[in-house]
């Protein structure tokens, strides 16, 4: 046994200090941690503002545990970006033994919550996902996942269906599936899967989620990979992550979780959804280059669970605005789009923008060549990589208004058809956007 | 060194528990018997416990290894006589060596010559000495206990055409405690022990003497006037005499039977037992602080009885469907392992035979509030024969040295009541008490050493207890307390080493003084004291104002 000599003036362990200047968690958490010791299932939360959903959440979480996990042990960490409505203190507040009597459900174990705050400039959930992956640097669980603070709707069987595939089967990555409604999720169905799928090679339908599961050796790889600086910081994480387990060659699977939210429970902004997506994708393209060159059509991922299908009942969406919007962005960003866009490519897209509204289609061929074109100028910096992603915006809403036209009246198979007939598309030019690379080199 | 004379002996005491058959055989028939129990008191002085717990020794046919009982009043000849049971009582005495001896009151043999009596005709007087029916659709309530042996608790007696009432094996029918005349008998009984000088009872099978319809015919208010008036006449003629209640049930159900300090002085905390196994499996102290933030007060004058390992298997019934699955999943992977609701295996198997683990079993065996029972066996690490049926596999000859049967009986192999265990882990060559005690660092005197540090204070026997919770899930730490004297325990149930910071403040400015090693440590401050452990590591501090 050590004693530690220096306990009586104090110097060690009750600083707030970081253990080192390079250090990115403070002496406390590092103390919670160490009482925490080896973990076996470590579930990371993510936090910022969630007074209203986050006990809920951690109920459910402790729930999950003690049906999927009882033996095990685990912990869940909460990385909070600074709330000031008592988030941390909710999570941590949070009783094991609130959840066993109405589920007659026993912990064996110690269940353990902590909470930390992150250092981050909270542009994003990168610091908070980094915290988490520090957390199980440290603490060697076999399995890990990623749990929204924000899901109204997650079931304690999530946790088994993100963490058994890598418990049980040695996957490294789980990535879930949902049951959303044919018009939820339009940013993942027409752009990132498919866009994902065509230059990996891999079909994962939800490369970037707020759920998601992974191993231990991919979270210490994936953190001691050079993407927390500040330049990158807050650019989709999550999605870098996936993408990092595809290049890596991670074993990856997804599993179907149930219904998404029907409702997003607060407005997302588009363009700091298509930051966190399309720009994260863009920009892992110049690194990620050896791997998707050479990449050609895509295979099915894994899958566990009952197939996705789209749900249909009647989605009020106010498709005239998204028109009007797109007419706006033609209009006013005509010089942007000239330094990211080919001639031809802004030509047909000011021709469909003159059609009424009745006729009005941006067709999937041209949307990919949009999208493409806009990945190599983001690699190219002709302008500001932000105002490159701002200028997105419009013309996704463009294609948002065709692809809820196309699909109004469309039957699951239908959708699901589209979706992939997109996909397609966005494989079969892939060599326009080789080309494009080329060009620039 | 003679007894001593407080009346709260047992609360100090540090019982081993013995099978006079399977000690050691004086006289070369294969069987051990008093007379060689006798010759090993020396051992058992040395080390340093101060009863001794004699399962029955009483003639039997030995269906149920004594507890199925034909007189209550002899001795089974293969172990001796009366008279030698007499010397060695005397001689135990002669080392401050109490004894404590088997009433097994709940049942009798089929072969007891009361049962014989009672089953030869309806009018015989001692017809209504057992529980007797027409059917046996009586007491539905009532478990059956022996799940593994018996389909029901009713057995048909041929002779007299009925159904006798059994908890346990059909060969052992319940006596009636309804009928005043069974408990003046059961009396008179203790009476010809105690005035032998016997020291105390353990008294098997408790909650089940009474019997009503409706119930689940446990622990019923009826047993308790039973066992209280058994503990009147104990207290009015045989003061400072001892009775253990042996009542496997969940602690609230036990409390009872401590009455206020006039039914029992001493029970068995059988949930604890299986918990300090999970947790140290878990490494995880939330099965041992649970079960005792379960436990309720008991009188000033009563005493809990801890214990790790037993003749019986690491009973399982008083643990959840979950933690039993896990204990079986753990403990007992081969299925030849479990019996009933347990794990018929000793204590070093179970262990691994990992000498950190065996010790630090026995640390908190020693340490928390109770007194501690050793199996005969454990203090050497002996293992088990799990190719023995029922308990016999935990049962076998005691392994004294490396010589022909261990140095247990000079018989042939082939006449020993149960072989030997052979294999190379555990076997007599390998694990036996002379070897033992030439080395040094040897289980058994690490075991002797632990057990005069133990008895150095009677804090442990007697004082309180108060936990503290580092926030380090696998540390187990306590404080017992008794008037000035304060003890902190700090247990590491984790295979790995370990930091922990304690919340010592309330005992700011003492120091610690190591018991084993009586080093001094540093003494408490404002701040949390560290300590870092060791795997399976465990300290007992004195804490001293000096």
């Amino acid at each position: 046994m050590l004693l530690e000599a220096r306990l009586h003036d104090g110097a060690v362990f009750r600083t707030e200090t970081k253990v080192a200047e390079e250090s990115y968690l403070t002496d406390d958490f590092l103390r919670q941690l160490m009482n925490v010791g080896e973990v076996d299932i470590l579930v990371g939360l993510p936090t910022h503002n969630n007074a209203k959903t986050v006990g809920s959440i951690v109920h459910t979480i402790q729930s999950g545990i003690l049906r999927g996990f009882p033996r095990e042990r685990a912990v869940i960490i909460n990385a909070d970006g600074g709330s000031r409505d008592g988030t941390p203190e909710l999570v941590t507040g949070v009783s094991i033994d609130d959840v066993r009597p109405a589920s007659n459900l026993q912990a064996l174990r110690t269940l353990h919550s902590i909470s930390t705050k992150y250092a981050s400039s909270s542009r994003s959930a990168s610091g908070a996902f980094r915290t988490i992956l520090a957390a199980a640097e440290l603490l060697r669980p076999k399995a890990c996942v990623v749990m929204s603070p924000e899901s109204a709707n997650i079931q304690p069987e999530w946790l088994s269906k993100l963490l058994r595939p890598i418990f049980d089967d040695g996957f490294d990555l789980v990535t879930p599936i949902y049951r959303r409604h044919k018009f939820q999720g339009l940013l993942i169905t027409n752009l990132l899967y498919p866009m994902t799928r065509a230059l990996y090679g891999l079909r994962i339908r939800e490369a970037y989620s707020p759920e998601f599961g992974f191993s231990g050796r991919l979270g210490s790889q994936f953190l001691g990979q050079n993407v927390w600086s500040d330049e990158t910081e807050g650019a989709g994480v999550e999605l870098r992550f996936t993408l990092a387990a595809i290049t890596g060659k991670y074993r990856i699977c997804q599993s179907f979780l149930g219904d998404k939210d029907r409702i997003e429970r607060r407005a997302v902004d588009l363009v700091p959804a298509l930051r966190q997506t399309a720009g994260a994708l863009f920009s892992a393209l110049e690194p990620d280059f050896p791997v998707w060159s050479v990449v050609t059509g895509s295979q099915p991922a894994p899958t566990t669970g009952s197939d996705q299908e789209v749900l249909l009942e009647a989605l009020r969406v106010n498709r005239k605005r998204l028109r009007e919007m797109f007419l706006a962005g033609i209009a006013e960003l005509e010089s942007v789009f000239q330094s990211i866009l080919s001639p031809s490519t802004l030509a047909e897209l000011q021709s469909i923008a003159h059609l009424g509204e009745e006729e009005f289609r941006y067709p999937a061929e041209l949307w990919v060549r949009t999208v493409y074109e806009f990945a190599a100028s983001y690699q190219k910096s002709v302008i500001s990589r932000d105002h490159i992603i701002q200028a997105l915006a419009p013309l996704f809403r463009g294609r948002m208004f065709t692809f809820l036209t196309e699909n109004r009246n469309a039957s699951a198979g239908d959708v699901e058809k589209n979706i992939e007939d997109l996909c397609l598309v966005f494989e079969r030019l892939k060599p326009y956007l080789l080309q494009l690379w080329k060009t620039r080199e | 060194m003679p007894l001593n004379r407080d009346v709260l002996w047992y609360k100090d005491a540090i019982v081993y528990q013995v099978h006079v058959r399977t000690f050691h055989d004086s006289n070369g028939d294969g069987i051990g018997d008093f007379q060689g129990l006798e010759g090993k008191l020396d051992y058992l002085e040395e080390l340093a416990i101060n009863a001794i717990w004699l399962m029955p020794f009483f003639p039997s046919p030995l269906r149920d290894d004594g507890y199925d009982i034909a007189d209550y009043n002899a001795v089974h000849s293969s172990y001796g006589t009366l008279e030698d049971f007499r010397k060695f009582l005397g001689s135990a005495h002669d080392r401050g060596i109490r004894v404590i001896i088997e009433l097994v009151s709940n049942h009798t043999s089929d072969q007891h010559l009361w049962f014989q009596e009672s089953r030869s005709s309806k009018d015989n007087p001692r017809r209504d000495w057992y529980v007797w029916s027409d059917t046996d659709t009586r007491y539905k309530g009532a478990r059956i206990i022996f799940l593994d042996t018996e389909t029901s608790n009713w057995a048909w007696d041929p002779i007299s055409k009925s159904f006798y009432w059994h908890r346990f094996f059909s060969h052992q029918p319940d006596l009636n405690y309804d009928n005043p005349a069974v408990r003046e008998q059961m009396w008179n009984v203790m009476k010809f022990w105690l005035e032998m000088g016997v020291d105390a009872f353990r008294l098997d099978a408790v909650p089940y003497l009474v019997e009503r319809e409706g119930t689940n015919c446990e622990n019923l208010p009826e047993t308790h006037d039973v066992l209280k008036e058994l503990r009147r006449k104990l207290d009015e003629h045989f003061p400072g005499r001892m009775l253990l209640a042996e009542a496997n049930q969940w602690p609230a159900d036990l409390r009872p039977y401590f009455g206020d300090g006039d039914e029992f002085h001493m029970a068995f905390h059988f949930p604890l037992m299986p918990r300090m196994f999970m947790g140290l499996k878990l490494e995880d102290r939330k099965p041992i602080t649970e079960i005792l933030q379960q436990t309720p007060e008991i009188p000033p004058s009563c005493q809990w009885s801890l214990f790790l390992r037993n003749h019986d298997e690491l009973t399982l019934e008083m643990v959840t469907d979950m933690e039993r699955d896990y204990m079986y999943d753990m403990y007992a992977g081969s299925k030849t392992m479990r019996l009933n609701l347990g794990i018929r295996r000793r204590l070093a198997p179970l262990l691994d035979n990992d000498r950190r683990r065996i010790e630090l079993m026995n640390g908190m065996l020693m340490s928390l509030p109770g007194t501690p029972i050793i199996y005969y066996g454990d203090e050497i690490g002996m293992g088990d024969n799990i190719n023995l049926g029922d308990r016999n596999g935990v049962r076998t000859p005691m392994q004294w040295n490396g010589g022909w049967n261990g140095g247990f009986s000079t018989a042939a192999p082939e006449r020993l009541y149960a072989p030997l265990i052979e294999d190379p882990v555990y076997g007599y060559p390998a694990v036996n008490v002379l070897r033992q005690k030439a080395s040094e660092h040897s289980l058994l005197n690490w075991m002797q050493s632990i057990v005069t540090v133990r008895k150095s204070t009677t804090v442990f026997g007697r004082g309180s207890i108060e936990f503290l919770y580092p926030a380090n899930h696998r540390i187990l730490a306590y404080v017992r307390r008794l008037g000035n004297e304060v003890v902190l325990v700090v247990n590491n149930l984790s295979s790995t080493a370990q930091a922990v910071e304690l919340d010592l403040r309330r005992y700011k400015g003492n120091i610690l003084i190591e018991m084993f090693g009586k080093n001094i440590f540093p003494r408490v401050g404002d701040l949390p004291y560290l300590l870092t452990m060791g795997p399976y590591q465990f300290y007992w501090f004195r804490l001293r104002r000096i």
